[in-house]
């Protein structure tokens, strides 16, 4: 499996403006249902808070994982965004957040999850994509340096 | 000082974002340097990044090895919380 089996260009979005972790997730949730219609953002954001009540995403370095199950999902569909400015999101080490790669998996799949989440922290440990995705300008830029 | 155990990932999610996040939190309590090594994959246990590449699935081995002066303390928490709480998950 690759970044672009999951992640399509639509829901790669550079530099948008999140001033909170709340409003980051809202537009997680918006972009994914912009992708798929039939997805409502209040479900989609539900799932995400769901997650978050259970711990932060944050897992350091300014990168979120923010995932979410969702009912009636047939495929585990990703949305990358990065912001602007950094975001307090509670990480880890208690550093902002500015690169948001969000994940969701067709409720009752947790399982064969691991590979998946295998893959999307290869790329996002490795420190020239995040260069790369620190400094792209605009989504084709972004959605070029998680993929190549 | 320098310890290490093989134990087996018993929780049946493995080592998911939220179980390596537990992990890392706990290792920091520590002096102790604490490596997961599973085949040829290692993993520091700073990194949630790092033990999340090494897709540890309920039923594999992983190595932990602990280097410190609380390296026996630290080896012994993460133990506790791989195995006995299992990653504080049902099942």
């Amino acid at each position: 499996m690759e970044i672009k089996d999951i992640l399509s260009p639509d829901c790669t979005h550079c530099a948008v403006q999140g001033t909170s972790k709340k409003r980051i997730l809202e537009i997680i949730s918006q972009v994914v249902s912009d992708h798929l219609p039939s997805l409502e953002p209040s479900l989609i954001l539900s799932s995400l808070l769901c997650r978050e009540k259970m711990g932060s995403t944050g897992i350091g370095n300014g990168i979120a994982i923010p995932h979410g199950r969702i009912e009636g999902l047939e495929e585990v569909v990703a949305a990358l965004i990065t912001s602007d400015t950094t975001v307090e999101f509670d990480a880890i080490d208690n550093k902002p957040v500015d690169i948001f790669f969000a994940i969701f998996v067709p409720e009752g799949q947790a399982e064969g999850h691991l590979q998946t989440l295998a893959m999307i922290a290869g790329k996002l440990n490795d420190k020239n994509t995040i260069k790369r995705i620190r400094s792209a300008r605009g989504n084709v830029q972004l959605f070029e340096a998680i993929t190549q | 000082m320098r310890v290490e155990k093989t134990l087996t990932i018993v929780n049946k999610l493995g080592l998911h974002a939220r179980a390596a996040t537990q992990l890392v939190k706990l290792a920091q309590t520590f002096d102790a340097e604490v490596t997961l090594v599973q085949g040829n994959k290692q993993a520091s246990a700073n990194s949630v990044l790092g033990l999340m590449m090494l897709e540890s699935s309920q039923g594999k081995e992983v190595t932990v090895i602990s280097e410190g002066h609380d390296a026996n303390e630290a080896l012994k928490a993460i133990e506790q919380l791989i195995v006995e709480k299992r990653f504080n998950e049902k099942e």
